[in-house]
């Protein structure tokens, strides 16, 4: 019985501490978003602020970054997407003696550091314009060492992979005669294709695009070394973060924070209406059950993401207008000068009483470790004290 | 001749323009984004760094002294080693190791836990919970640990509170930062694989072992472990090549005065301007990596097939 209650106990403390571990950091990022100190810190609380925001809202950088960003985004997603799509419908056709090396060989991209295949595409681009031969300055030499372009190929060497799992995961229930009855019926085989082995990908297709656009966009690896002279999101905050840190950092992934909820919980909701309406219509639940909201919002999550989104803008747009975090601040910045002050008056008062004593011991330069006692009458000590400091002056004073 | 049977079944079954689409892509895919690439690199790295007008001339000959770089150094007598490139290169890897056998440890009960309480609200949750620090970006997470590690940051904070210590401890110099910073950066490439393989695994088993008898350890160590032993392989493997691999975190977390080895490469790209050394860098890194996975997958009898299901 009390066994089974310590493994409770346990259990509960590995879980506070693993989740801990994980969501911690977030949230303490997310509260130096609001702290006014411009190193970002939670401890030493300054005033509550949104100034943060307004500074990244003003970076040009950043705005820069997440344009590129998009683009390369949108470049991969097509890209990978229709690679991954063909080799998983390959790896299902392929002759099964080859299989296992097929598969290892589009497995690997996965595998291998991202820093190597970044250089691998810079330097295979470069010599391919060399081995074309092509001039300086020419519109091929140009797109071979154009970062966007470059970026979007080395992403999708592995991202394509990624890809190419969503798709096996779903091929594993497709049907292949429906194929070969449309082929029967006289459709030619990009018909079949399009007809029917797309809308049975398409659930598979938009979680791998969706997938896609989200690796390529926190990619850092690859990215740092094909993205030549642009910038993406991800380097710039990487450049910012080595340069020298402040809260505006943490406002953009308050920012990121809060849109990932809100999308995973869409997400979650979307699922559980799935399941019920399943339910229902296999007759084994027979009224939807009665939820926090109202009937219009529900079962559209992206309705609830607008509303909750449109919440948040309006509270702070609003506590923005009504209160102004200047006074808190200059209050704060006197309650600082009359920290610094005291600790000031608490140092001088210190050196004040090391320099009497120091009037006694001599010149004070045996500063660390601290004065010792000065022991007047000597001798208590194994040796009468002869190797303290202080000895020869005192002898002398006495 | 069979590859030619092979390739017309592949076009009657597809059709000439699917059939020529789908192996384009592919052959696009295998050939110019990873097969190419990767000899090229190869090839750079045996490579002199010359300037361009040199290049393809008489000097443009293969060479070792790319490699001999990381082994001995400047050093032409080749005397000493290189005992800086080759301590980051050992440190690296067994660093990587460490976070690798950490993460096991810490995910494995979570994930038996997950994939054994089936389909509650309150698991699913908890997986909704987990997935949201994965869509983070990576520069953000290591940027999140740096606030708590920092000198004034809150673990310190939270330690002089707490009268445990006296003085901040400096976590990025001592490089405990950059390994949690590691740990957290791939934890959930360990559970899910792991949570995925448990979560296939028939309960009655479990219950049959207890019935008979088995004691808890025994339990996990007969039916669960060998049956997670997929998952285990495939998040130990994605875990030790991305933090072998990884750049942002020791950037960032990393102490100033050690390094990471893609750092190396890093600076030898980026710094240097020298390609040709930082290829063969990045060679000497991608080839023991990967002699390392297949060694120990080798030693568990896992195969290559079982990684990314």
């Amino acid at each position: 019985m009390s066994s089974t209650a310590l493994i409770r106990i346990a259990l509960g403390a590995y879980f506070v501490i693993f989740f801990s571990y994980l969501l911690g950091p977030l949230v303490v990022m997310s509260l130096t978003a609001f702290n006014s100190s411009a190193f970002p810190s939670v401890s030493p609380w300054a005033c509550f602020t949104y100034e943060w925001f307004e500074v990244l809202f003003n970076d040009k950088s950043i705005r820069q970054g997440i344009y590129y960003s998009v683009i390369i985004g949108l470049g991969t997603v097509v890209l990978s997407v229709s690679m991954g799509l063909a080799a998983s419908i390959v790896l299902t056709q392929i002759w099964p003696r080859l299989r296992s090396t097929y598969y290892t060989m589009i497995i690997a991209p996965i595998l291998i550091p991202g820093v190597v295949l970044g250089i691998s595409t810079l330097v295979f681009w470069d010599r391919v314009g060399d081995f074309l031969g092509v001039s300086e300055g020419s519109l091929l030499d140009l797109l071979f060492h154009n970062g966007i372009f470059l970026t979007i190929l080395g992403q999708s060497s592995f991202i394509a992979s990624y890809a190419m799992l969503v798709f096996v995961a779903r091929l594993q229930r497709f049907d292949p005669g429906l194929t070969e009855a449309a082929l029967d019926l006289g459709a030619t085989h990009t018909q079949a294709f399009r007809k029917i082995m797309l809308p049975f990908m398409r659930p598979a297709i938009a979680s791998a695009a969706v997938l896609a656009f989200l690796a390529s966009f926190e990619n850092y690896n690859t990215t740092t070394f094909t993205i030549v002279d642009y910038k993406t999101l991800t380097t710039v905050l990487a450049q910012k973060v080595r340069l020298g840190i402040n809260p505006s950092i943490s406002s953009l992934a308050f920012i990121i924070i809060a849109l990932t909820i809100f999308v995973a919980l869409a997400f979650e909701a979307n699922r559980r209406n799935q399941a019920r309406k399943n339910a229902v219509k296999e007759g084994k639940a027979s009224t939807p059950k009665k939820g926090f909201l109202p009937p219009f919002l529900r079962g559209n999550p992206a309705a609830i993401v607008f509303v909750a989104l449109a919440f948040v803008a309006i509270g702070m747009v609003g506590t923005a207008q009504q209160y102004s975090p200047e006074s808190c601040k200059i209050q704060y910045q006197e309650a600082k000068q009359i920290e610094i002050q005291r600790r000031i008056q608490e140092l001088q008062q210190k050196r004040k009483i090391r320099d009497q004593s120091g009037a006694r011991n001599g010149p004070d330069i045996f500063v660390t470790p601290p004065p010792k006692k000065v022991q007047p009458e000597g001798g208590s000590g194994a040796f009468g004290n002869v190797f303290d400091p202080g000895n020869l002056n005192s002898d002398k004073n006495n | 001749m069979k590859k030619k049977m092979i390739f017309s079944e592949f076009f009657k079954n597809n059709g000439v323009v699917m059939g020529s689409l789908l192996m384009g892509l592919v052959g696009f895919w295998l050939v110019f984004l990873i097969v190419l690439p990767q000899l090229s690199m190869l090839d750079y790295s045996f490579r002199f760094n010359l300037p361009p007008a040199e290049q393809g001339g008489p000097k443009d000959v293969y060479t070792l002294s790319n490699y001999q770089q990381l082994i001995y150094g400047s050093d032409t007598t080749r005397q000493t080693y290189n005992t800086v490139d080759l301590m980051v290169f050992v440190r690296t890897i067994i660093a990587a190791m460490a976070v690798t056998i950490f993460n096991i440890f810490l995910c494995y009960p979570l994930a038996y836990f997950l994939g054994q309480s089936k389909g509650s609200g309150f698991v699913r949750l908890l997986v909704v919970l987990l997935i949201i620090p994965y869509w983070i970006n990576e520069i953000l997470r290591a940027f999140a640990l740096r606030i708590i590690f920092g000198d004034s940051g809150l673990l310190n904070e939270a330690l002089m509170l707490l009268h445990l210590t006296r003085e901040p401890i400096d976590f990025i110099r001592q490089d405990i930062a950059l390994y949690a910073g590691l740990g957290y950066a791939y934890i959930l490439l360990m559970l899910f694989p792991m949570y995925n393989v448990i979560e296939s695994l028939d309960r009655n088993q479990i219950e049959a072992a207890r019935d008979m008898g088995a004691s808890w350890l025994r339990i996990h160590r007969r039916i669960v472990i060998p049956h997670a032993k997929p998952g285990i392989a495939s998040g130990a493997t994605m875990v030790f090549m991305l933090s072998a691999g990884a750049l942002a975190a020791p950037q960032i977390l990393g102490g100033p005065s050690s390094l990471w080895f893609t750092q190396l490469v890093y600076q030898w790209f980026n710094d240097s301007l020298n390609w040709q050394q930082g290829a063969a860098y990045a060679i000497v890194l991608l080839a023991s990596t990967i002699i390392i996975v297949l060694t120990v997958m080798k030693a568990f009898k896992v195969n290559m097939g079982d990684i990314g299901k």
